[in-house]
């Protein structure tokens, strides 16, 4: 005879045969089997086993670590503290500083700084120049402490969290930070495990215990951990503190690592060595459910844990509009250094020449020989240039993030009234990325689903019960005050089920409701007299949920029994058989005995499985599959019901035949299984089809139309199950009828063909899913698993190629994925695309990803905080992505570009008219302006209409910028920040620069007009150029735009003519020197009409470009402007969901 | 209750600054306003061009190129540097009347009063009268700070120093005799250049001031006795000086000299022939440079100026040119042809 073994089966992702129904399934293992296991690979085993833990030998552990300590190797950890704060009172000062000056930019600012300190060359006090560069530091270090001083916070949290340790025979309370490797620790029902444990043993039969790993995979249901036999009734038989004290075992396994699914190990105690797997493994942040509680001792702990193994490492995220700025910027200071190195070597050949002559200026020049001179005015020269790359640029680049992320703070239609969050930006400097979004890789459970299962419609005997238009929050509920199990009310109005059930005339409608109650794996809990259900998968959860409401209540199971109440009557049913789910089979069934004797073999599946399974002839055939036509086309998710009268012959002839299969080989085994299994679900009769909706979250179809509308190609990374997540994938417009899926078995051919570009277009065109034969594009799909992904990382040739043929899908769902996982296709299509990456997740399970990603958003939904903690984003629903990068995003990018492409105009034409003032002034580093004009150009009379345009520039208002989301696909092409946009304006402003100078040149040559007169209007001039630059930029104008330029241009003429006064002459003669210039040339017209005339052909380029953009592009922006509201046109086509 | 105030507390403000619907002007520009404005632009800048160009056509201007290079020119024998005291002639004759008041500049060509060290190399607390500096002048002078028995120099530096010192009389030449035209030196400095920016220090005689200095090297006399006429034109607030002091802004410049408004010659110089006597000391050939004498007469926009006229001109042009191109860009685009 064979035994009924409850074993556990893993969501390993070796395991293919996980179960979409449950995890846990019952299967015929014979016990000798795992010992046969057990010896053949043990010596494989050993050699690999290099971490030692010693339970109960505290005192071992605490010196091992002292050991690593003072060796000043990080050693691994034993203890449970987790450390993520960077800085200690000490080191804050020099390590901030190191991290600052890893910026190449601010190491440049130093070095600018530094040369302003030297006299001879320097162009504004030394002073003045420092304040910015410190202004800079400082900021960034407060910002830098402020986050440290967050993260101990948190730690400190975690870290004091109690737990139960048993220290010298008798339990204590104590912190997670006390925890040490090798303890022995007792965990209470629903509490979260502090490290990585070997579970001893647990209150329950067998020492089973329940865990949930939401935070780990983001799976919500139960997963079935157990302790080894021995442990179980060595150390349960005598279930004291005494027993556990003694307990003496030593652990051999891996070094710590970041693999969640698998875990090697062994146990040697008493002299004996068993085999560990990852059954006998609590990681550490899974939660114990349906167990009083259970003893494990510590294996990993702290940052050994798989989970926070699984962390990834935190790294600053660049946005891409700030590499490309940064590559512009280290052309310029390249440039910038070339250009003095040029007008250097004038000054030395300007000095040689002098030295021929006898004259004062030879004297001043000549203090010792030209190459010095010509060394000093390289120098000089790099400083007067330097305002070309001012430290204020990064400043407001700061400040304009900064406003953006409160402006995503702020913003109503990113606040969720029920759960009283908004919208938040984490991450202050990502704001433009937002607006190139290329990919989306979205998480499933939480971010896509709510991850509620429930049974909107039924179809019993042909007839269709309930309606799944009606939300269910707009439903009246069910009168089903009758049934005293009803725990609430069921999202279906159907009175008329109701009274056909109640009046005992439909037997179809019974036996369907009874196949709902015995046909699943779901485990009873009692609780104040009512059954809660502890479903391994939801589905089967909704299913029994709503059987239980309308009267079919399942009240308990053993290991070969069903107990139900059929509308208050107790019957117990003998359970035969259970022929259990897989992906493969895709149906389950069970055999039972009823109580009168008959034998009966309820069948829930797929559609298409159950339906080629049926008698001939079966009756309301026709009918019920309308119905599921109909189901799938409201997306919900339908499973057919049938039922068999098996004849006690025919079950005897099966038993024997599978007695005789459990003895062979595992494979052979399976083969003979399956054909088994075959035999007996045919000739089955069609009960009915339930129909459940996986609710989305709200607004969740419409945000990924809109979308991938604007371009972006959405993907789904989940740890759940293929089904679910193609299901999902149809229910969410992600995938429609016409989506030819491509899964990794034709993938993998295609790859090895020759030309896989050929053979994918090939592949794609033949229809075997599409029920629509016109359609010209065929769209495609791709759905992979872990195990599958694994064999495309082993093939890094593949990569490439895969991501180029993805290119070409709708979509990508990848199922079964572990964290890290999560993270490796982030990190493959980074490598392999040039666009941003987001990602966005609600658990724990996506914390690796979201950190992976360019751009990480979390939901705040209802699992941890994790998420949030670790994205750049947190949103409180899916939907608000929408606003997130079509109206933040897009505004953000084209704010920031014109920002940047702006401050590069007026920074490179202010300063570079110095070249072409030192062809005219002996290449002597003469400064083109006063000292403060430089000091103040930026900082002040330029400053305020760019960033007033940088915070409030809209190109199209937010509802426009939703109903036309092709408008953001300028920021994926990144049209705006190229490195060419960039180069043209640098060009322009080299233009400006030459303008500024050489009309003022012309003029005021052979004249009487002095030095301090052309300063000033050259000066009026830049001022001017940059007014009407910004006024050509801006779109938008606002009364803070308006207010700012006004005052910017006052304030200079205001603050000239104090700087030219009498009063502050009187204070310094030689930092005060241009007096009464600007009072003379203000009045005077020629300097006027100069500055006028200088000022208008310097921007007559841009001018012009603005006027021809007006005159011939028809531009997007237009179109939206000129065009009237059209209702968005969505077109959707349903069919039925096939699988 | 609780719940509901914690909600409303996190809610964000409902502002129009705060969710971006702040009342804005949002200028949409066509083809129509474009075409007209560049147009209107263009015929403004043409308009202010006419105008420069008629007002700086009126002006009136002589230009004397005194540096002596040709063999022909009367300054020739001084421009060899060994020659001291030299003084030359030149003659030059006035078809019509030259209207008054006219000025009377000295211009000088590749001379980079713009040179960096050259500017810097003055003490301005020297120069406005602070009797520390006179003992001590700033190292910005250096190597005109001090003399070689390290007294200091009075002005210190290479501006002061480098001081244009060829002197100019002109004469009307009446019927053989030569008629002086008197040259009015007052006033020809910026005001705040004579009144605030140097002051001679309050020691009175003014000579016991520059007590233990040295005049600059290639000062003739003390900067007390510039101007032996007046003694108020004298020290720092000579007028010579304070214009030499005022740095020009380019290699080729002018500086007023004097302006000639006196006597009969109020309403400008008469046509007939004139002699311009001339003290040739500042060497200029050494470095390739030009001495001039300008005349002339200067109007609302001061001197003659044809670049900013024509300049005006040519810009005003290219916009109306511009709306044209773009007229016919538009009209392609707006109405393409049918094949």
């Amino acid at each position: 005879m064979f035994s009924w073994y409850p074993s556990v089966m893993m969501s390993d992702i070796t395991d293919k045969l996980s179960g979409r129904f449950c995890l846990f399934s019952f299967f015929f293992l014979p016990s000798q089997k795992l010992g046969s296991h057990k010896t053949m690979t043990k010596e494989r085993i050993e050699s690999e086993l290099s971490w030692e833990v010693k339970a109960n030998r505290r005192e071992y552990h605490e010196q091992q670590q002292k050991k690593s300590f003072l060796c000043f190797q990080r050693g691994h950890q034993r203890d449970n503290v987790v450390r993520s704060y960077k800085y200690s009172p000490l080191t804050f000062l020099p390590l901030t500083l190191f991290e600052q000056f890893q910026r190449m930019a601010n190491i440049y600012y130093l070095l600018m700084v530094v040369l302003q300190c030297i006299p001879m060359i320097s162009t504004i006090p030394w002073y003045i120049a420092m304040i910015p560069l410190l202004s800079v530091l400082l900021v960034r270090g407060v910002k830098d402490l402020a986050n440290d001083m967050a993260r101990r916070r948190s730690d400190a949290e975690i870290n004091s969290r109690p737990c139960d340790i048993l220290i010298s025979q008798s339990l204590t309370t104590a912190q997670w930070k006390d925890l040490c490797v090798g303890d022995i620790l007792r965990i209470h029902k629903d509490q979260v495990l502090p490290a990585d444990l070997l579970l001893l043993c647990s209150s329950e039969p067998h020492s089973l215990c329940y865990v949930e790993t939401a935070d780990i995979d983001g799976e919500t249901n139960l997963k079935y951990r157990q302790a080894l036999s021995v442990t179980h009734t060595e150390l349960t038989s005598n279930p004291t503190e005494e027993t556990l004290a003694a307990f003496d075992g030593i652990v051999l396994c891996e070094e710590p690592n970041n693999r969640l699914y698998t875990f090697r190990g062994e146990l040697q105690w008493r002299g004996e060595t068993y085999l560990l797997d990852n059954s006998h493994i609590l990681l550490r942040g899974t939660v114990l459910r349906n167990t009083k509680f259970a003893y494990g001792v510590a294996i990993y702990a702290g940052s050994d844990t798989k989970i926070l193994r699984n962390c990834g490492k935190l790294a600053v995220k660049r946005t891409q509009t700030e590499k490309v700025f940064n590559r512009v910027v280290i052309g310029i200071i390249l440039s910038v250094l070339m250009i003095a190195v040029l007008l250097g070597i004038g000054s030395c050949v300007f000095s040689v020449q002098l030295l021929t002559q006898t004259e004062d200026l030879s004297d001043l020049v000549v203090s010792d020989n030209p190459v010095y001179t010509g060394f000093i005015a390289i120098w000089s020269y790099i400083l007067l240039l330097s305002p070309a790359m001012p430290v204020a640029l990064y400043i407001s680049f700061d400040m304009v993030h900064t406003v953006h992320s409160l402006f995503i703070d702020w913003d109503l239609e990113m606040y969720s009234q029920e759960t009283g969050k908004q919208g938040q930006a984490r991450n202050t400097s990502l704001n433009e990325e937002l607006g190139q979004v290329g990919y989306l890789l979205s998480d499933k459970t939480g971010t896509l689903t709510q991850n509620r299962l429930l049974l909107r419609q039924c179809c019993i005997a042909g007839d269709i019960y309930g309606d799944a238009s009606k939300r269910v929050e707009d439903m009246e509920p069910m009168d089903l005050s009758w049934n005293p199990f009803s725990c609430g009310s069921l999202p279906m109005a159907a009175p008329g089920l109701m009274q056909k059930l109640r009046g005992q005339k439909c037997l179809v409608s019974r036996q369907f409701f009874t196949a709902l109650s015995l046909c699943h794996t779901v485990m009873a809990e009692w609780k104040e007299e009512k059954p809660v259900y502890q479903a391994a998968s939801p589905d089967e959860g909704a299913l029994v949920g709503a059987a239980r409401e309308l009267g079919w209540v399942f009240l308990s199971r053993t290991r070969d029994s069903v107990v139900i109440s059929e509308l208050g009557v107790t019957r117990q049913y003998q359970l035969l058989a259970v022929l259990e789910f897989t992906s493969k089979r895709r149906r389950m069934s069970v055999l039972v005995r009823e109580p009168e004797g008959g034998l009966k073999l309820y069948c829930k599946g797929a559609d298409m499985v159950i339906l080629e399974r049926l008698q001939k002839d079966s009756a309301f055939q026709e009918r019920t599959e309308n119905a599921l036509e109909m189901f799938s086309q409201s997306c919900l998710r339908t499973l057919c019901i049938a039922v068999r009268t098996v004849a006690e012959a025919l079950w005897e002839q099966w038993r024997k035949t599978l007695v005789r299969s459990a003895a062979m080989t595992t494979c052979e085994g399976e083969a003979l299984l399956e054909k088994l299994y075959d035999q007996m679900e045919t000739e089955l009769q069609l009960l009915g089809v339930t129909a459940i909706e996986d609710r989305l979250q709200e607004g969740v179809p419409e945000t990924i139309a809109l979308l991938q509308q604007a371009g972006i190609k959405v993907w789904v990374l989940t740890g759940d199950k293929k089904e679910t997540a193609v299901n999902i994938g149809y229910s969410c417009k992600l995938l429609d009828a016409d989506t030819r899926l491509l899964e990794w078995q034709e993938l993998r051919q295609i790859f090895q063909t020759p030309d896989p570009r050929v053979s994918f277009f090939k592949a794609r065109r033949m229809e075997l899913w599409a029920v629509d034969k016109e359609m010209a594009a065929p769209k495609t799909a791709v759905v992979l698993t872990g195990p599958e992904l694994i064999e495309l990382d082993q093939r890094p040739e593949w990569g490439a190629t895969f991501m180029s043929l993805a290119e070409h899908c709708t979509s990508v769902l990848c199922c079964r994925v572990t964290p890290g996982q999560k993270a490796n296709i982030v990190t493959l299509v980074k490598k392999h695309m040039s666009c941003v990456i987001m990602a966005i997740g609600d658990g724990a399970n996506d914390v690796n990803m979201i950190k992976t990603a360019h751009v990480g958003v979390g939901l705040a939904g209802v699992e941890g905080g994790q998420a949030v903690q670790n994205a750049d984003y947190a949103l409180p629903q899916f939907r608000f992505l929408q606003r997130l990068l079509l109206v933040h995003g897009r505004w953000s990018y084209r704010r920031i570009s014109t920002f940047l492409s702006y401050f590069l105009f007026k920074t490179c034409s202010f300063a570079l008219a110095h070249i072409w003032f030192g062809l005219f002034n002996g290449f002597s580093a003469q400064r083109m302006y006063e000292t403060w004009f430089i000091s103040s150009y930026i900082a002040v009379y330029t400053a305020f209409p760019v960033l007033c345009t940088a915070f409030f520039e809209q190109d199209v208002s937010a509802e426009n910028s939703l109903k036309w989301p092709e408008l953001y696909k300028t920021g994926q092409k990144q049209e705006l920040s190229n490195p060419l946009r960039l180069s043209l304006s640098l060009l322009y402003a080299l233009y400006a620069s030459f303008m500024l100078f050489f009309i003022p040149l012309g003029v005021f040559h052979n004249t009487t007009f002095d030095y301090q007169t052309m300063a000033v209007t050259v000066s009026m001039a830049a001022v001017f150029t940059a007014s009407i630059e910004i006024i050509l930029v801006t779109r938008y104008w606002t009364k803070f735009n308006i207010a700012a330029l006004c005052t910017c241009v006052l304030l200079y003429f205001i603050f000239t003519r104090i700087a030219h006064s009498m009063r502050l002459f009187q204070l310094s003669p030689t930092d005060f020197s241009f007096i009464g210039v600007s009072e003379k040339a203000f009045i005077d017209p020629v300097v006027w009409l100069t500055a006028l005339l200088t000022s208008w052909t310097a921007v007559l380029p841009s001018m012009t470009a603005h006027a021809l953009n007006v005159i011939l592009t028809v531009n997007n922006t237009h179109k939206v402007h000129s065009l009237n509201n059209q209702p968005m046109e969505l077109k959707q086509k349903f069919s039925r969901a096939a699988s | 209750m609780v719940k509901e105030e914690q909600e409303t507390a996190n809610r964000p403000d409902n502002t129009a600054f705060t969710q971006q619907r702040l009342p804005a002007w949002q200028p949409m520009l066509s083809a129509g306003i474009v075409i007209p404005g560049f147009v209107l632009i263009g015929l403004a800048f043409i308009g202010i061009g006419v105008a420069l160009f008629v007002t700086t056509r009126s002006i009136q201007v002589l230009e004397l190129d005194y540096s002596g290079v040709e063999q022909s020119s009367p300054c020739f024998k001084c421009s060899d540097t060994s020659t001291k005291n030299c003084v030359c002639n030149m003659n030059f004759n006035l078809d019509k009347l030259f209207e008054g008041p006219v000025f009377f500049y000295y211009g000088l060509s590749n001379y980079f009063q713009n040179f960096r060290r050259y500017g810097v190399s003055k003490d301005l607390d020297q120069l406005s009268g602070n009797l520390d500096n006179f003992e001590n002048p700033t190292d910005d002078c250096v190597p005109f700070q001090y003399d070689a028995n390290k007294k200091p120099i009075v002005p210190c530096g290479a501006v002061a120093n480098s001081i244009f010192n060829d002197t100019f009389k002109l004469y009307q030449i009446i019927g053989g005799t030569k008629k002086p035209v008197p040259l009015d030196g007052k006033g020809i400095a910026w005001w705040t250049d004579y009144n605030i920016k140097n002051r001679n220090p309050s020691v009175t005689p003014l000579k016991n001031a520059f007590n233990g200095t040295v005049q600059p090297s290639n000062w003739p006399k003390p900067a007390y006795e510039l101007d032996p006429t007046d003694p108020a034109n004298n020290g720092f607030i000579n007028q010579d000086f304070l214009v030499w002091m005022r740095r020009a802004a380019l290699p080729n410049f002018r500086k007023l000299y004097r302006r000639i408004a006196e006597e009969d010659y109020a309403q400008g110089l008469p046509a007939g022939n004139y002699s311009l006597e001339i003290a040739y000391n500042y060497p200029v050939l050494s470095f390739d440079g030009r001495k001039k004498v300008v005349l002339s007469n200067v109007s609302w926009m001061g001197g003659k100026n044809e670049f900013l006229g024509i300049a005006y001109l040519v810009i005003g042009s290219l916009c109306v040119v511009m709306s044209v191109v773009m007229l016919i860009v538009y009209a392609k685009f707006k109405f393409p042809d049918e094949e």
